[in-house]
């Protein structure tokens, strides 16, 4: 029987995510392991899980231990296990979402964030101006009905 | 004379003694019997015991556990099933 080592295709047996296929990425330490989909794959997120809910299948890839999830689609598809398994590529745009490279980018978009609300500040003063007028021109009509 | 609806003898009845001193007859409808699992016959747990028109007030979430098979074989034989599949 296929044990579980770096690299082996398993199913998962257990769970909410149970009749999913996933990627070993590290040795068993304490009955457990570390999993992936990956997510955008398969579904099964970046977990670590009990080797009793694994079931190893036939399938292996060459993988280090730890590999991103970019890699392990490459791998994947270039073994051609994808076909065997009756899985769909995901389109690079979505794998490239969970790597570390977008998260850099929000954070400076933040930055700018605050300068537009300083901008925006002078519009607030202006506005109780507009009040003002608004109160003037109310006893008019007031008046008018009188 | 009670309704005639109350006759049914499917109804389940129980005597209540009111705060006058009276004692009542209570009619009820009988609990569906508990989900077994397809395959082992096991009880299920996490499939609530309650007729149709209670269950749809129910959230999809409380009717049954969220796992493939839920509800239907119990975790034991889900994992037979997978199991199974993979071996082939």
């Amino acid at each position: 029987m296929a044990t579980l080592t770096i690299g082996r295709i398993a199913m998962k047996i257990a769970g909410r995510e149970a009749g999913r296929y996933c990627v070993v990425l590290s040795n068993p330490k304490d009955n457990f392991v570390q999993v992936t989909g990956p997510k955008v794959l398969t579904g099964i997120k970046r977990r670590r899980c009990n080797v009793e809910h694994l079931e190893p299948t036939e399938h292996q890839i060459k993988l280090s231990e730890g590999a991103t999830d970019k890699i392990v689609i490459d791998t994947l598809d270039k073994e051609g296990i994808l076909k065997k398994l009756g899985l769909k590529k995901p389109s690079p745009e979505i794998v490239k979402g969970p790597t570390g490279k977008k998260d850099k980018k929000p954070e400076k978009t933040k930055k700018e964030t605050p300068k537009e609300e300083k901008k925006e500040s002078p519009k607030t003063e202006k506005k109780p101006a507009k009040k003002v007028e608004k109160k003037v021109t109310k006893p008019e009509k007031k008046s008018a009905k009188k | 004379m009670v309704r005639r609806m109350l006759r049914s003898r499917s109804l389940k009845r129980s005597q209540k003694k009111v705060p006058g001193g009276r004692t009542v007859t209570h009619f009820r409808r009988e609990k569906p019997s508990i989900a077994k699992c397809a395959k082992c016959g096991k009880d299920l747990k996490g499939v609530p015991r309650l007729r149709v028109s209670d269950l749809r007030k129910l959230p999809k979430t409380k009717k049954r556990p969220e796992r493939p098979y839920g509800g239907n074989l119990c975790s034991k034989c889900m994992r037979e099933v997978f199991r199974e599949k993979v071996r082939k």
